[in-house]
């Protein structure tokens, strides 16, 4: 029997009867990646966060040397394999308000803005901007079909990044739901000539119908419930054209194939969580995802702002360790090198996917940072920055640059969006606001 | 601010399980105040509601999904977190697995409770027409209009046509109601009144009100008949109904998920101890402490209609086996939960002697005077502790010679300064729980030093938890608190300046009804708190 062509009319594949599904005419919208490649102008640029809580110790942290000429600190000794291909940011300081412990940092560091709190200056509060993952996921996310993928390492983990105010992207904490989510049943390998499911056209009218009921509710609600019926008709919207998008041929990319599924479940062992086998599986995972071109943003939450996990060999929360271990902090010295190591296994992974003549960490910029430098003051200077990654040859590596004033962090994000190919005129806002970048580390 | 305890105390000693016969309303004098009334506002289903909802619709028995949106707590409450946030594109794809796989399942299983005609071929728009107004007036909690009938049936119609099926294409008419703004949402909006600027929700809205307050889920087939006939905006038809509700046994269920988002017992599914330091803990410790202080509420509130004020000086409590370890009691039963009463040796009584407060107030190798003074203070009194500010070194110091004790640690909190303005407010309070290590177990020596559980709330000295405990039943602030939070929980808002008299004259009827939690329920239910809004924002 003859293969149907998915293009071909679809008979009986679900029922008894004849059947038939046209596809919608959606396929001008999915030229411009395809085309991209075909005519091999050049991957895009991807980016990506991995962020930690609780910050570092800046003594032990800061490379001593400056420009190409320098040498790893204790807690950053675990990236030697990388070193070429990172660049490492230090004496910047956060210029927005401290004010809400850790909540504050975040926001300032994600954002450039201050923490939006809910009442009467309580610590609890949400971002008042997108962060900027999603800042950039809002420019460069919509040809994929993930806008943005959101992963965590630690249990618990709630995540920041922010679409805004109120509206969050939850992280998938489980490696085996993160896979079926992005490989499993709707996975295409690139290049099978696959079936149209005409299941996925009855999906997406029944999204026609949730969107208009959001629309016509939209109209009798007040301005906040509006922004938010806003923000739920944005998601509905971007899952009907995922949809559409699973109905075309993926990109045939070299470095893409379906990886092995993880393990089910990382029990705790002793009381503590596997932290590091947990994090190593979903960055195999978010690897692949980007190679398969399935997103080309996403952001791992290795840990939240004031966690207070045990870590391996830890004799007290990481928490409770910043604030209340004397000295020179030997354990949050470990913490943190422990934490550098894991981001160096995800800097190597992206290292070892070709793309042409190059690698896949080539073609992006990772940026690793934390809510504040020492966690026992919750200090905004010495804000710890490391950046991997080339952005198709926009950014410098190897480098260690020094800021000798505490500029401001903003200025090192601007970057980060110009070089991704945002064309952003400022970042932040008030004192978190810059309308320079940082040129030293720009090409 | 501080009235003299004893009265209450003999009171509250004295009454021994035995529950005096209730006051008369009728003798209760109060004014109602001019009203302050906040902006309508939409309110996500949590995780709970999804699930009883579904539960409700779909039927028994069903596998209910394990990832969804999550809850966020705002301002202290998941149920201001739920009027605040939105759905994520995440969590829009999360809530379209489940639809589809929920309504797989229950046309498999319970096909009968949502198909209730004999579909003459796969396309058979009557019957599908009448299968989703059912469906959709439950999910919706008010009547389907027809142009939402006609769009429901064109979507099951072109599934039926496409995949030849009636039943497969109902599901895809079914799983769009369950996606729909109107199911995730609670839209209550009210409608302008004649007396301007203030909006009267609806009977439908009056309808999903109750049912979602008391009893945490979708209303039933009365409760919505009520609404339909109009009841629920009238002062004999709202009692009727909320009285029936509360009589209910779901009303454990409403009862439970208030106390759980005011006490943050959900937060107990994520404890984590060093298990090397604490040697009873295992992961099922959360959820028992969680079981504990839950029995004990709703013995108090629903089976009981007691005072609040026992919550906390209880001796009676509900215990398994892990906890009956933990507390060294003997087990009251081989299996589950078993009511028990506590000796007062040990000075553990009440709500802040349980695993649930001591174990989630404390770090995970070590208690916490903060965090326990902190939960007292902001959650059972409604005080406000600002944040310690930030470029502070928080650090106390490590055990030494002169500083054994977590008191004796912890006592530059309260001699420098710039601390103790704050910490003077927290820490003498969770010193009286030091008694209790950071998994509730019972110690009399911190590092082998003996731990002094003495100190004062607000003036009234106490020598251990166990005179703490009686202080905080009877402190001035609690009833008010409890009245505030059940506003403010009730309505999904942060309860504002403007409103104190309202949420006074509550308090009023609560203490006048010998601090009845179930009359605060039905005084609230029937206030202009609950039945009004300001206008539209």
């Amino acid at each position: 029997m003859k293969p149907l062509n998915r293009r071909e009319v679809l008979r009986g594949m679900l029922g008894g009867a004849a059947v038939s599904v046209g596809l919608p005419p959606l396929e001008a919208m999915f030229n411009c990646s395809g085309t991209a490649y075909a005519a091999g102008g050049g991957l895009p640029t991807r980016f990506g966060l991995f962020f930690w809580g609780n910050g570092n110790l800046p003594e032990r942290w800061t490379p001593s040397g400056t420009g190409a000429d320098w040498t790893l600190s204790d807690q950053l000794a675990p990236l030697a394999a990388v070193k070429d291909k990172i660049t490492v940011v230090s004496g910047m300081s956060l210029h927005t308000d401290n004010v809400y412990p850790h909540s504050s940092g975040a926001a300032g560091v994600l954002t450039g803005s201050n923490l939006l709190s809910y009442q009467d200056g309580r610590e609890d509060g949400t971002f008042s901007r997108p962060s900027i993952d999603q800042l950039i996921a809002a420019e460069i996310g919509g040809d994929t079909i993930y806008r943005s993928l959101e992963t965590g390492a630690m249990p618990g983990t709630v995540g920041h990044s922010f679409n805004g105010p109120n509206n969050k992207n939850p992280p998938e904490l489980s490696p085996l739901a993160f896979y079926e989510r992005i490989f499993g049943a709707s996975f295409r390998v690139p290049g099978e000539d696959g079936l149209v499911d005409p299941r996925l056209a009855l999906r997406r009218s029944v999204l026609d119908a949730v969107m208009g009921d959001i629309s016509n509710l939209s109209a009798r609600v007040g301005t906040a419930d509006r922004l938010r019926l806003d923000q739920h008709f944005t998601g509905v919207r971007e899952l009907e054209l995922r949809l559409a998008r699973l109905q075309e041929d993926p990109p045939n990319l070299d470095a893409c194939f379906q990886p092995t599924s993880p393990a089910d479940g990382f029990p705790d062992v002793e009381g503590r969580p596997q932290i590091s086998e947990i994090h190593r599986a979903m960055s195999d995972l978010a690897v692949m995802a980007l190679a398969c071109d399935q997103t080309r943003v996403f952001s791992h939450w290795f840990s939240d702002p004031l966690t207070n996990q045990l870590y391996p060999q830890a004799t007290m929360g990481h928490h409770s360790l910043t604030h209340d271990e004397p000295g020179e902090q030997p354990e949050v010295n470990m913490v943190t090198t422990f934490i550098m190591g894991e981001l160096a296994y995800m800097i190597e992974k992206f290292s070892e996917i070709e793309e042409g003549d190059e690698t896949l960490l080539d073609h992006m910029v990772l940026l690793a940072t934390s809510e504040c430098s020492r966690g026992q003051t919750h200090a905004f200077d010495e804000m710890p920055l490391v950046l991997a990654g080339g952005a198709n040859g926009r950014l410098a590596t190897g480098l260690h640059h020094r800021s000798f004033t505490g500029e401001n962090v903003s200025h090192l994000m601007l970057t980060l969006l110009r070089a991704v190919g945002i064309n952003a005129a400022s970042y932040g806002v008030d004192a978190g606001e810059v309308f320079d970048g940082l040129s030293a580390i720009e090409l | 601010m501080v009235k003299p305890t004893f009265l209450i105390l003999n009171l509250l000693l004295g009454c021994g399980g035995e529950t005096d016969p209730k006051k008369a309303e009728s003798g209760l004098k109060r004014t109602l105040p001019p009203l302050s009334l906040p902006s309508p506002a939409l309110r996500r289903l949590n995780r709970a509601q999804y699930d009883s909802a579904i539960t409700s619709l779909l039927g028994e028995g069903l596998i209910l999904p394990s990832k969804l949106e999550p809850d966020v707590s705002a301002d202290g409450l998941q149920a201001i977190g739920a009027a605040l946030t939105t759905i994520s594109p995440r969590g829009v794809e999360q809530y379209e697995d489940a639809a589809f796989d929920l309504v797989n399942q229950a046309l498999n299983e319970n096909r009968s409770e949502l198909i209730d005609c004999e579909p003459e071929r796969s396309v058979d728009e009557a019957c599908a027409s009448a299968s989703l107004s059912a469906f959709a007036a439950r999910a919706w909690r008010r009547p389907v209009t027809d142009d939402e009938r006609s769009n429901l049936v064109a979507i099951s119609t072109q599934a039926a046509t496409v995949l030849d099926d009636f039943d497969a294409g109902l599901g895809y008419g079914f799983a769009a109601i369950l996606q729909s703004p109107h199911f995730l949402f609670r839209v209550e909006l009210g409608e302008d009144g004649t007396d301007g600027g203030v909006r009267h929700f609806t009977n439908h809205e009056m309808a999903s009100r109750l049912s979602f307050l008391l009893w945490n889920t979708i209303p039933d087939r009365a409760l919505l008949a009520a609404a339909d006939a109009g009841d629920l905006t009238t002062d004999t038809g709202l009692k009727a109904q909320s009285d029936r509700m509360m009589d209910d046994p779901r009303f454990e269920h409403g009862v439970r998920a208030f106390f759980s988002d005011m006490w943050m017992l959900y937060a107990l599914d994520d404890l984590t101890k060093d298990p090397t330091l604490f040697t009873h803990m295992s992961p099922t410790v959360g959820a028992s402490a969680r079981e504990e202080t839950l029995l004990g509420v709703v013995q108090n509130v629903v089976h009981d209609d007691g005072d609040y004020r026992e919550i906390f000086t209880t001796t009676r409590t509900f215990l398994d086996r892990k906890l009956a370890s933990i507390y060294a009691v003997r087990a009251p039963s081989r299996e589950g939960f078993a009511e028990t009463m506590l000796s007062p040796d040990g000075g553990r009584r009440g709500f802040l002697g349980q695993v649930s407060f001591l174990a989630l107030q404390s770090h995970a190798v070590s208690s916490s005077a903060t965090l326990r003074g902190k939960f007292v203070r902001e959650v059972v009194l409604c005080d406000y502790i600002p944040p310690p500010p930030a470029g502070l070194n928080t650090a106390i110091p490590e055990v030494d010679a002169d500083a054994v004790t977590l008191r004796e640690r912890v006592a530059v909190h309260l001699e420098d300064e710039y601390c103790a303005s704050c910490h003077l407010q927290m820490d003498p309070i969770g010193l009286g729980f030091e008694q209790f290590d950071g998994l509730g177990h019972f110690r009399r020596l911190d590092h082998g030093a003996e731990i002094d559980p003495s100190g004062e709330l607000d003036g009234e000295g106490f020598n251990d938890a166990w005179g703490l405990s009686a202080h905080v039943a009877a402190h001035p602030d609690l009833s008010p608190c409890l009245t505030q939070t059940l506003v403010a929980y009730a309505s999904g808002h942060s309860v504002t300046r403007g409103e104190d008299a309202m949420v006074e004259y509550l308090t009023t009827g609560f203490e006048y009804m010998d601090h009845s939690t179930r009359f605060l329920f039905s005084d609230l239910v029937m206030s202009p708190a609950f039945r009004l809004a300001g206008a539209l924002e």
